[in-house]
């Protein structure tokens, strides 16, 4: 009897022993992290989300991993009590923690619950968890317990930042008796998106006007005003690069970068669209690209992940705080009422007020914030929108690649000079409020 | 004994093989039972082939079919059909009698040397009295080549094409053409519609259809001795860019004996309707005639189907019926911004949805559609108005279908993401090979039976629901029964043959005629038949419905009459011949004889000039730019656009009324003094001072009991969205000076709609009631209309024994129970009218019939009865209205806070076949609530829910619901003092909301004038504006007010009152957003 119990414990010993032996750490690279960042973006490219509300969905989930990786480590700071409003009760870690993989656990918890295709990114997640279930059941619960307490938090306080609030605010309104206000554009004349995205919380900003731009040049069709020849310029710059042919540099670069989640077109009654990435995607990738280019570990991927789509997200807070205030007609509108019925950019205008522009503020904010972290003249080659059927391009700093950004809106033709001029200010104040205000690095 | 079973056994073999000749399937019981190609030989199939290069994505109507054509081209006596293949060979078939025919195709020589045929028409051009057929062709787009062609009947079976010869050989995108003599030379001339493929996104303004446009531009030929030259130039043609020339109808609209042209244009273009100048030109008069036209007009068709003289018209459009298909492809949603676009442009309003133009008298259209629920017959090609079962009255055929949605909603977000990771001429090959996502667009055609009232749906009993794609088709009596059978060219599949099964249960007569010159078929005839105390107009054009061309007969069921007292023949030179008593059941061949004896279009008919336009007045209501479907998305119509405000009274004491004019927020107020043969304004500041407020109606009173009258005004929605311009205002007339009062009534900022003065509780004094509509932004609450209690001295305090909760729209005090006292008449909306009987100052609710809950715009009083006392008139919404389509019960508007976020949502659903539905597409919820995008992330998973579904139970469950169970307006029947019965007014007066009762006295008696119309709807209805002023004497005499000398009512009217002058009595017609309109009269 006492050799038959004793034999059970010993079974047991060892089958526990040899359990404990045969799982290895579950390896968590920034390969994982970069993959997770493009799965959102191919639900949200699915989705159809605008370009603010894109960077409220890039920016949560990259803080949630940002926490859920550093409440206790030597290098980076706790965003908590550096955002508006937000604060993390740190919970208490378990030994041998996996903080990696919790931090992707962490991010693709907040992801699911910002996009429509939320059963996507649960179907992503399910086979990773089944993955790392089987290499290290025990690693895996422990990171997951953990990662949820954090991203519990960072979902309270996401949601109240009124997102939800702003959804049942009234749309822009297109009675008007004002030659200058913007009206719905060519071709599908749709509802200016996000009236109401300045009453979003922001992040960094102290409020949405906090970078107030100075106002566009006053509305007016006298044919010396200062108004008046940018909108000339508009049709001469376009008509010219027309001249050229779908071959040239200009519309090589306005196409790169035209960042239009939804260009919809209308044959008869043949409906169909192109979908593509947002802007502030276009700079989640390139950020991307810097991590890869650099070898950057998962600390700083997750960090300049982060530090990125917090500074996308306030541009774009900024930029509609004055889209809403100005409600500056667009150059397409004007030009097929005063100059010429048929004239159509080079690009389809995207459906909101002209000024500022949102690619100029949102470039210039992306690259302060990139130059910062990976130094200037970081010369690289932006692949990002290879799959969507654009070619590369080669740009020798972020502020060059953002200062074309902001250019291409003129080629083409959707934005009047000053809206790129002043845009490129207002992000430079964004991208600069951010890398001083918020302290990543201890 | 032994013998009676084989006696059964041959009889019904003898039945047995009857049925199988005539018709193969057993289940063929229909009044037009289908003819399957096995049996007819018309084996004729529109094989449209889809390429990379050609398709739908290249040529927006690569879908829209081709064309059929009847016409007895071997004068054998029986009609031959002609049949249109878009991309292969042209058609003909001889008919061999008994429904039979041969292919003579290949003998003919007619297959068509054009890449892309269109429609077709048979006429005998050369007028050697043989059919010659004549092609439509596009030409010059893609890589297609050809032109239209002419093929000329040689008489021995063969065709010659020769359109050169003639001048016919247009280059173009042809559509269809209609030969007709307008400049009445006794020859045919043609109108070609062709079709635009523009593609500006910016749409480009409406006076682009001035400018010529080769290829597209409509065209009109002269015959000039037997060749066709282009007058579109000076005949004033448009020819823009912008004609997407689907159709035309040819008719003489106006009886002036001259043929006029409605062409139909698909897209933001609007229709055209041109008069007939009687000298070689045309006037575009769209806008005068017209005020609600379909969006994508594709086939048309003119008839009189009325019987009234005047020839009524059908222009069909793409409205579905299906509740999947309603949701899961683009709806009017989209035209919110897009309307408001358009019009800038130049464009009139366009609605997506069959429209049934009602001629008056060939002065105006007022449109019926939806009343007749003739208006979603989903993607309809050709209308056809016929007398199909032979009972008299003109019924409707539509053919429908189409291969593919390319209108889908999913497929533009989800599928056709094509130049994702390709090149720009590889995307495009994706989205080519994607295209069999598209869903597909077959669906049954659908027919009407008319009884000259209304239309009622006779699909699954007149002929099989049976969802297929039908384009071109015509009505033709192919086996010479006395019925018209029915023939469609089908896309894809063998063409389609109805035969009319009534035969020889109803009477019926054929006419076909002999004219003179180079128009031997007598082209643009009328014949009117007089039989049974009716008369039946009919005018003979063959190019009918869509691309397609009938017979030159005209058919005439008689019903069970043995007799035709005589027909009126008019001839296109408008001489009259009479034929008295001619014999039935029969083709009568008509034979021109000159006469002196000429028609006399004499349209001042029953026509008189009683009101006459004055101009004392000079106002003009301008709206605001409040918007309220940008606060409150889902709310079905405006809340903010009631004005102007009225009031009239004598306040100068001088016998003349005053008359105040309140205007819209950011407009002042006027008081305009009457001295009895003119108006002079009265400088009151504080209506300049108070010009931020919205005056929706307004009433003069002695407030504070001093002997003078002042006024209180109730205040709508302000363009400023500031609580402070939302109240109702009492200004104390001082010595004829008006200052605004402060803390004498309550402060009301809710929507005000009506203001009424009585002293109900007969102390001495003047109270009010006050009706009020909605919160200004919570449209889906109810809200209390209250009694403010005069205290004697001007101060008001609510009286709190009356309680309504409620949504009003209008209210009267009147004295309905004769006992002296004034009682208290209210019309509410989501609720049912409420009557207060005045029982000594208190206000008792008294009962009314259950279960009538409706959208009450306005409430009077009235003997429309004619039995000596007064009814309750109750102005609804109508059922010419968008609701009236899914009203198999009770409207629904549920009101709760669905997606939990503290703001409150409505919703409307409606009762199709006992399943509520919502009304709103996804997008459209999903802009008011968000979670709808999670719930639903495309938009086949949303199509077909119902609310229950779309909202979840439980919300349903905690929500408030309105019910609107009638849209019909009609009135409470006064029975010895008690209201126990509703009874809906005829047609005529459900064309459009209601929305006041004027009793005028009108030549000596009391007549009552009916107003309406609504702008104020979402882009789910569009707008209503049908009723063109009616004045009545009763429920069954009315005639138009344009009958009287008053202009067709095309706005939104307020308010119809009268003052009296010195010499003449003054007829004042208010209409929010538009200019006050006058007319004196005498009693």
């Amino acid at each position: 009897m006492k050799l038959k119990n004793i034999l059970i414990l010993l079974t047991l010993f060892i089958g526990v022993f040899s359990c404990e032996k045969n799982y290895e750490s579950i390896n968590i690279s920034s390969d994982h992290y970069h993959n997770t960042v493009d799965h959102l973006t191919e639900v949200m490219i699915h989705d159809i989300f605008s370009p603010p509300v894109a960077s409220r969905i890039y920016a949560y989930p990259n803080i949630a991993a940002y926490e859920t990786l550093n409440q206790e480590s030597d290098a980076y700071k706790s965003l908590s009590n550096q955002l508006q409003d937000f604060n993390i009760n740190s919970v208490a870690k378990t030994d041998n923690l996996n903080l990696k993989l919790a931090a992707l656990i962490a991010y693709i918890d907040v992801a699911k619950e910002l996009v429509f295709s939320g059963e996507r990114i649960e179907n992503y997640r399910d086979s990773l968890y089944t993955e790392w279930q089987t290499i290290n059941p025990n690693e895996f619960k422990s990171a997951k317990t953990y990662a949820l307490t954090i991203s519990y938090q960072v979902k309270t306080w996401m949601n109240a930042d009124m997102y939800k609030e702003t959804r049942t605010m009234p749309d822009y309104n297109i009675y008007t008796n004002d030659a200058s206000r913007w009206e719905p554009t060519p071709p599908a004349y749709m509802k200016g998106i996000e009236p109401h995205w300045n009453k979003i919380r922001p992040f960094a900003l102290d409020s949405a006007a906090q970078f107030k731009p100075k106002s566009h040049p006053p509305f007016s069709l006298e044919k010396d005003s200062a108004f008046y020849t940018e909108l000339m310029d508009v049709v001469n710059l376009n008509n010219s690069i027309r001249a050229k042919g779908d071959d040239s540099e200009e519309i090589a670069i306005a196409r790169f970068w035209d960042c239009n989640p939804f260009v919809s077109v209308n044959k008869g009654h043949f409906m169909f669209a192109e979908k593509k990435i947002t802007p502030g995607a276009h700079w989640i990738g390139i950020c991307k690209i810097a991590c890869k280019q650099t070898a950057a570990n998962f600390e700083k991927t997750v960090f300049a992940y982060t530090k990125t789509s917090i500074a996308i997200a306030d541009a774009f807070i900024s930029c509609w705080d004055e889209k809403y205030r100005s409600n500056l007609i667009r150059p397409e509108t004007l030009i097929n009422k005063y100059i010429d019925l048929e004239w159509a950019p080079i690009l389809q205008t995207p459906p909101f007020p002209e000024y500022t522009s949102g690619h100029s503020v949102v470039s210039a904010a992306s690259s302060e914030i990139l130059t910062n972290i990976f130094g200037d003249n970081f010369a690289f080659n932006d692949t990002t929108e290879l799959p969507y059927g654009l070619p590369m391009r080669h740009f020798k700093s972020f502020k060059l690649a953002a200062k074309e950004a902001a250019e291409s809106r003129l080629y083409g033709g959707i934005h009047y000079r000053s809206a790129v001029d002043v845009g490129v200010e207002q992000g430079v104040g964004v991208g600069t409020l951010v890398n001083s205000k918020i302290i990543f690095l201890k | 004994m032994k013998k009676i079973p084989l006696i059964l056994i041959a009889f019904f073999v003898l039945i047995a093989c009857e049925n199988k000749d005539k018709t193969p399937t057993s289940a063929s019981n229909f009044l037009l039972n289908t003819i399957d190609s096995e049996a007819s030989g018309l084996r004729f199939s529109n094989l449209v082939i889809e390429d990379i290069d050609h398709n739908i994505i290249n040529y927006i109507y690569y879908y829209n079919g081709g064309g059929v054509a009847a016409g007895d081209i071997n004068n054998d006596g029986l009609s031959d059909l002609f049949f249109v293949s878009n991309t292969g060979a042209n058609k003909l078939y001889v008919n061999k009698g008994n429904l039979k025919f041969e292919d003579v195709s290949e003998k003919a020589n007619i297959k068509g040397n054009s890449s892309w045929n269109t429609g077709v028409t048979m006429a005998d051009i050369n007028n050697d009295g043989l059919l010659d057929i004549y092609v439509c062709a596009v030409s010059g787009l893609l890589d297609f080549t050809g032109y239209n062609e002419l093929f000329i009947n040689n008489g021995d079976g063969t065709f010659t094409e020769s359109a050169k010869a003639y001048g016919l050989d247009f280059k173009g995108y042809s559509t269809q053409a209609y030969f007709f003599d307008y400049d009445k030379d006794d020859d045919l001339d043609v109108y070609i519609v062709n079709h635009a493929v523009h593609t500006n996104l910016s749409h480009g303004r409406a006076d682009l259809r001035n400018k010529r446009a080769p290829l597209v531009g409509d065209v009109l030929l002269n015959n000039e001795n037997g060749t066709f030259k282009d007058v579109s130039e000076a005949a004033n043609i448009f020819g823009g860019v912008n004609g997407y020339g689907l159709s035309a109808a040819v008719s003489d609209f106006n009886n002036d004996g001259w043929d006029d042209i409605y062409v139909c244009n698909d897209f933001h273009e609007d229709d055209y309707y041109y008069i007939n100048n009687q000298d070689g030109t045309f006037s575009e008069k769209l806008a005068d005639n017209f005020t609600t036209i379909s969006r994508f007009s594709m086939g048309s068709d003119a008839a009189d189907i009325n019987g009234d003289g005047y020839q009524d018209l059908i222009t069909l459009d793409m409205l579905p019926k299906d509740e999947m298909v309603l949701k899961e492809t683009e709806g009017d949603d989209a035209m919110f911004n897009m309307q408001v676009h358009l019009n800038r442009l130049g464009y009139k309003d366009q609605f997506s949805r069959n429209m049934l133009q009602i001629n008056n008298s060939g002065d105006y259209f007022h449109e019926t559609a939806l009343l007749n629920k003739v208006a979603n017959t989903d993607w309809s090609w050709s209308p056809l108005f016929a007398d199909f079962n032979n009972d008299g009255h003109q019924d409707l055929f539509i053919s429908n279908g189409i291969l593919r949605r390319p209108n889908g909603l999913d497929f533009k977000k989800y599928v056709s993401s094509a130049f994702k990771g390709r090149s720009e001429s590889e995307g495009i090959e994706w989205l080519f090979n994607s295209i069999n996502e598209m869903s597909s667009g077959k669906v049954t055609n659908e027919i009407f039976k008319g009884n000259s009232d209304v239309f009622e749906n006779k699909t699954g009993d007149w002929i099989a629901n049976n969802p297929n794609i039908s384009n071109g088709a015509i009505y033709v009596d192919l086996d010479l029964d006395g019925d018209l059978d029915i023939v469609t060219n089908n896309f894809n599949e063998d063409a389609g043959l109805y035969e009319n099964t009534t035969n020889a249960t109803k009477n019926y007569i054929t006419l076909d005629f002999e004219y003179k010159g180079a128009n031997k078929h007598g082209i643009g005839v009328k014949a009117k038949v007089y039989s049974d105390g009716k008369q039946q107009l009919k005018q003979l054009y063959t190019s009918r419905g869509f691309l397609s061309t009938t017979e030159s007969k005209l058919h005439f069921g008689l019903n069970t009459a043995t007799k035709i007292d005589s027909i009126a023949i008019i001839w296109p030179n408008n001489e009259l011949q009479t034929i008295v008593n001619p014999s039935i059941n029969k083709d009568l061949t008509i034979k021109y004889t000159a006469t002196d004896t000429f028609y006399n279009y004499d349209n001042s008919i029953g026509k008189k000039s009683y009101f006459k336009k004055e101009n004392l007045i000079d106002y003009t209501h301008k709206e605001d730019n409040y918007n309220d479907f940008v606060e409150e998305k889902l709310i079905p119509y405006k809340i903010s656009t009631l004005g102007p405000a009225f009031a009239k009274a004598d306040i100068d004491n001088n016998g003349f009324e005053d008359v105040f004019i309140g205007n819209s927020s950011n407009q002042p107020a006027q008081l305009l003094m009457n001295n009895g043969t003119g108006f002079f304004k009265s400088k009151q500041n504080v209506f300049e001072d108070d010009k931020a407020f919205e005056d929706n109606d307004a009433t003069f009173f002695d407030a504070d009991n001093d002997g003078d009258l002042d006024l209180y005004v109730a205040s709508g929605i302000n363009t400023y969205k500031m609580d402070a311009y939302q109240n109702d205002r009492l200004y104390i007339n001082d010595k004829g000076n008006f200052t605004r009062s402060e803390n004498r009534i309550l402060q009301n900022t809710l929507v005000t709609t009506t203001t009424q003065a009585y002293d109900y509780d007969n102390d001495g004094d003047t109270d009010l009631f006050i009706g009020n509509l909605a919160d200004a932004k919570d449209f889906g609450n109810t809200v209390a209309s209250y009694i403010l209690v005069n205290d004697g001295k001007g101060y008001f305090v609510k009286d709190d024994n009356f309680n309504l909760k409620s949504k009003v729209n209008a209210a009267l005090w009147k004295d309905i129970n004769n006992d002296g006292l004034k009682d208290l008449l209210v019309a509410t909306e989501w609720d049912a009218p409420k009557i207060y009987i005045n029982t000594n100052g208190k206000l008792v609710l008294s009962n009314i019939p259950k279960n009538i809950n409706g959208l009450w715009q306005s409430i009077s009083t009235f003997d429309i009865d004619n039995d000596g006392d007064q009814d309750i008139l109750l102005g609804n919404l109508g059922t010419n209205t968008k609701f009236n389509l899914n009203f198999d019960g009770p409207l629904v508007m549920y009101y709760s806070d669905f997606d939990k976020n503290e703001k409150k949502e409505t919703a409307i659903a409606y009762n199709k076949a006992g399943k509520y539905y919502p009304l709103n597409s996804k997008d459209e919820l999903a802009a008011q609530m968000n979670i709808i995008s999670k719930l639903y992330i495309d938009h086949k998973s949303f199509a077909g829910k119902t609310i229950e579904d779309v909202l979840r139970q439980g919300t349903i469950n905690d929500a408030v619901k309105y019910k609107v169970h009638t849209l019909a307006s009609g009135y409470l029947k006064n029975d010895n003092g008690n209201f126990n019965a509703f009874i809906p007014f005829n047609n005529p007066l459900q064309v459009a909301p209601i929305t006041t009762f004027t009793t005028l006295n009108i030549e000596g008696k009391n007549q009552l004038m009916v107003g309406g119309n609504s702008y104020k709807m979402n882009t789910y209805h569009g707008s209503y504006s049908a009723l063109k002023g009616i004045i009545a004497k009763d429920t069954t005499n009315y005639e138009p007010v344009s009958n009287y000398g008053i202009d067709p009512f095309n706005t939104q009217i307020k308010q119809i009152e009268s003052i009296k002058m010195k010499h003449s009595n003054l007829l004042l017609i208010l209409s929010n957003a538009n200019t006050l309109k006058l007319y004196s009269y005498k009693n």
